[in-house]
């Protein structure tokens, strides 16, 4: 088995103890996984609701593990060229037209063609070296000495195409290039790829990933959460937010609010100095937490039902 | 727990895994067997974490991992006590005996068939027994112990089939010396009431604990075996006599092998989309850069998009067929996004929008409601050319379901060939068997001459087959 090179990720424990003090309250199930992850050198796939904290959890660890965070945002049409690597065609043109004359030196009292190419050939390949190499995310991820953490940010957005092209990154941690050869990581980075679902991702990058799915939290961790994202909201007024919301998730809407909705709620409660809800605040905020007219209407049109089961009025 | 044991499990578990829809690969085995050496087994709630990130691979998996594991964990862990308990009762046998009397006394069964003992020196025989006494003690140790050992004798991991269930059943009492109970039972049945059903009572708990037994074993053993087994044999049954209880179990199997075909063919096209280098394009381009060509432009292959039609002939004979057919096309929507479909007996009506807003299911008996009949191939053909035959281009495929019985009439087969000529190709499935196409009414064999290819199509298998080539051909 490999050691671990992430000190701070070596127990389930520590992981949990670690994330709670960058404000990331984690369930054991994130921290095992976590953990695996580090001690297994296997990339995380991350799959969830939009606004559970995905993208965060990548973030609170590279913060975790002091590394850098290089972020790789995919979208349709993302290529080799902007995920990879690519070659500084400029700076490779602009060399040749300054180097011209240095070819004649080189060249001078070679006889034939024979010869001046032998005399080229052992100059060397020297526009297609590490200098013309431009590093996009994923090589910039196997570049860092000290380790980092790269996030691969909504993987279902990409072609397919581009995921047989992660498929060597992932597995093996190296990048090749045709011109060069391979390039090996300095030091495995952590990988996160999160996914949104909207489409099925290939079996072969499943297959090497951790799977960790995560859902809506439970009332007590989310009320965790916003204790630790908006420390300054009093306890009670966090008690019947975290509960309104979980009673909003359970209709039938567009988009149920996520964790992200509840604290940004939980800010502008705050901000408008409220001490408790009642039927003409949660009216006034509503559109913090719902994002969508339909949605909003919805919930307006059960308002008072929902405020009374709550026992807010 | 040892090492060697928890991996034997662990593999057991996988087996199990996979007896339950969820495919783990050799691959994933060896992350499963890392990820719990990490772990270790103490932990379960760690442990079921662990494994479930590198077993389930999507939602629906990750609902059947938990139930799975639940289950699974739950009855190992039992045995695990039962074992250690073993170990524990080997090192105490020698001076338990009388705690197990004492304890025998508390039990109420006991009391009744110890005073009815006093009268009765067989009886006393019988409670001396060690199963007798296991069986009526309150400590359920004992017993647990003799059922793993049975179980263990009886090699109780080889049952496969659901109908083995009473031959280990069988197996396990007889090695457990059942048959003194029953003895006992059939001695003392006419002569005594009581001690007869005190005695029939313990025979009933045992055969609780042993079936209970044999039925864990069967699920985890089992299961997935029969499952597979039970898929196969319906793929080679005649769609015809697929009876209504097999339904459920045939639409997973459908669905299932539309996601195979889907994903098959729904990634080459992608590959296949680039064109030609794009001269003029790639010129422009290298303005920029002095002439210099640095990035080469390609040309998009243009294509129709392929287009299928199917018309099912639902008539009484052919309508399971035809269900069947239809359900398997909707299911390869994803590559095949332009099915239309039309249904005839006599009349022939297009059906399309039916299976776009309703479940399959009820749709398919919606249409076999609406145009049910006696057969009419000229009309369902002039229906057919009057509704859709200026839509009928090179990109599409038509789909025929029929087995070409006409009653006698003219069938109009020039409207066929009409089809023929301005279609890509014409498919005709005829559920009947290839000896019987010509034979009666059939009108089969000049079917044949006015179709591109003509198959006999009567089983899931060959549905499937088809289906794959039409995806095949329609990507071309």
């Amino acid at each position: 088995m490999q050691e671990s090179h992430y000190p701070e990720l070596l127990s389930v424990n520590d992981i949990t103890r670690a994330f709670e003090s960058h404000g990331y309250i984690c369930t054991s199930r994130i921290a095992t996984v976590v953990y695996l992850a580090a001690a297994l050198n296997k990339p995380v796939l991350v799959e969830g609701p939009p606004g559970v904290g995905k993208t965060e959890l990548a973030k609170t660890c590279a913060a975790v593990i002091d590394k850098p965070l290089v972020r790789l945002q995919c979208y349709e049409g993302l290529d080799e060229a902007k995920a990879l690597y690519e070659w500084k065609y400029g700076k490779q043109l602009l060399y040749t037209q300054i180097l011209k004359e240095q070819l004649g030196d080189i060249l001078g009292g070679a006889s034939g063609l024979k010869e001046s190419i032998q005399r080229l050939h052992s100059t060397g390949d020297v526009f297609y070296a590490r200098e013309f190499l431009e590093p996009r995310p994923l090589l910039k991820a196997m570049e860092q000495e000290a380790g980092a953490v790269l996030l691969i940010d909504e993987i279902d957005k990409a072609d397919f195409e581009f995921e047989s092209l992660l498929l060597e990154v992932l597995s093996d941690y190296q990048v090749s290039i045709p011109e060069i050869g391979t390039i090996a990581a300095a030091s495995k980075p952590l990988v996160f790829l999160t996914s949104n679902d909207t489409r099925d991702l290939s079996d072969a990058l499943k297959r090497r990933c951790l799977h960790l799915h995560i859902p809506f939290p439970s009332v007590e961790l989310e009320k965790r959460i916003v204790a630790s994202r908006v420390p300054e909201l009093q306890q009670h007024l966090a008690e019947q937010l975290v509960r309104f919301v979980h009673a909003v998730r359970d209709f039938d809407l567009k988009k149920a609010p996520a964790i992200s909705e509840t604290i940004d709620w939980a800010r502008s409660l705050l901000l408008l100095h409220a001490n408790h809800l009642d039927r003409q605040l949660v009216h006034d905020t509503l559109n913090v937490l719902l994002k969508y007219e339909e949605d909003i209407e919805t919930t307006e049109g059960e308002l008072n039902k929902l405020l009374r089961e709550l026992e807010i009025v | 727990m040892t090492a060697s044991a928890g991996s034997d499990q662990l593999l057991t578990f996988i087996k199990f895994l996979r007896g339950r829809d969820i495919p783990i690969s050799p691959a994933d085995t060896l992350d499963a067997v890392h990820v719990a050496s990490l772990l270790g087994y103490q932990d379960r709630e760690t442990l079921k974490h662990g494994l479930a990130s590198v077993l389930a691979k999507s939602r629906p998996e990750q609902a059947r991992f938990s139930d799975a594991f639940d289950v699974f964990f739950r009855h190992s862990d039992q045995r695990d006590d039962v074992q250690n308990s073993v170990t524990n009762e080997a090192q105490a046998l020698p001076n338990d005996s009388e705690t197990i009397s004492t304890s025998n006394g508390v039990s109420s069964g006991m009391s009744t068939l110890e005073q009815l003992a006093q009268q009765n020196t067989d009886l006393a025989e019988l409670l001396e027994s060690p199963l007798v006494r296991g069986l009526s003690s309150s400590e359920d140790g004992a017993l647990a112990v003799a059922i793993e050992q049975a179980a263990a004798n009886a090699a109780i991991n080889g049952i496969r089939l659901f109908t083995q269930r009473g031959q280990y059943m069988r197996k396990m009492l007889d090695a457990l010396g059942e048959r003194q109970l029953r003895d006992a039972a059939i001695a003392l049945e006419n002569n005594n009431q009581e001690a007869f059903n005190e005695v029939q009572r313990l025979r009933e708990i045992l055969r609780d604990r042993v079936r209970d037994r044999v039925e864990h074993a069967y699920m985890v053993h089992a299961v997935g075996d029969t499952e597979d087994m039970l898929d196969q044999a319906l793929a080679e049954v005649k769609l015809g006599n697929v009876s209504p209880y097999q339904m459920a179990r045939m639409r997973k199997l459908i669905d299932r092998m539309a996601r195979k075909l889907a994903s098959r063919h729904g990634r080459r096209r992608r590959k296949t989309r680039r064109g030609q280098l794009h001269v003029p394009a790639t010129l422009r381009k290298a303005a920029a850069t002095d002439g210099i060509i640095f990035e080469p432009r390609w040309r998009k292959v243009e294509r129709r998009k392929p287009q299928v039609m199917a018309i099912c002939d639902v008539s009484g004979s052919v309508a399971t067929y035809a269900k069947f057919l239809l359900m398997f096309l909707y299911a390869v929507q994803d590559v095949l996004p332009r099915t239309r479909s039309f249904a005839f007996s006599s009349a022939l009506g297009e059906v399309t929008d039916w299976f776009k807003t309703l479940p399959v299911e009820e749709a398919i008996n919606t249409v076999n409601q609406r145009y049910g009949g006696a057969t009419d191939y000229a009309r369902a053909f002039t229906d057919f050319s009057e509704l859709a035959l200026n839509d009928i281009n090179r990109a599409t495929t038509v789909i025929i379901l029929g087995d070409a019985r006409n009653n006698d009439s003219d069938p109009r087969l020039d409207l066929l060939a009409d089809i023929k000529s301005r279609c890509k190709r014409l498919l005709w499935l005829n559920p009947e068997p290839k000896k019987a196409w010509g034979t009666g009414d059939s009108e089969m064999l000049r079917v044949i001459r006015c179709c591109h290819i003509a198959q006999e199509c009567n089983k899931l298998k060959q549905l499937e087959r088809i289906v794959d080539k039409l995806l095949a051909d329609s990507r071309g």
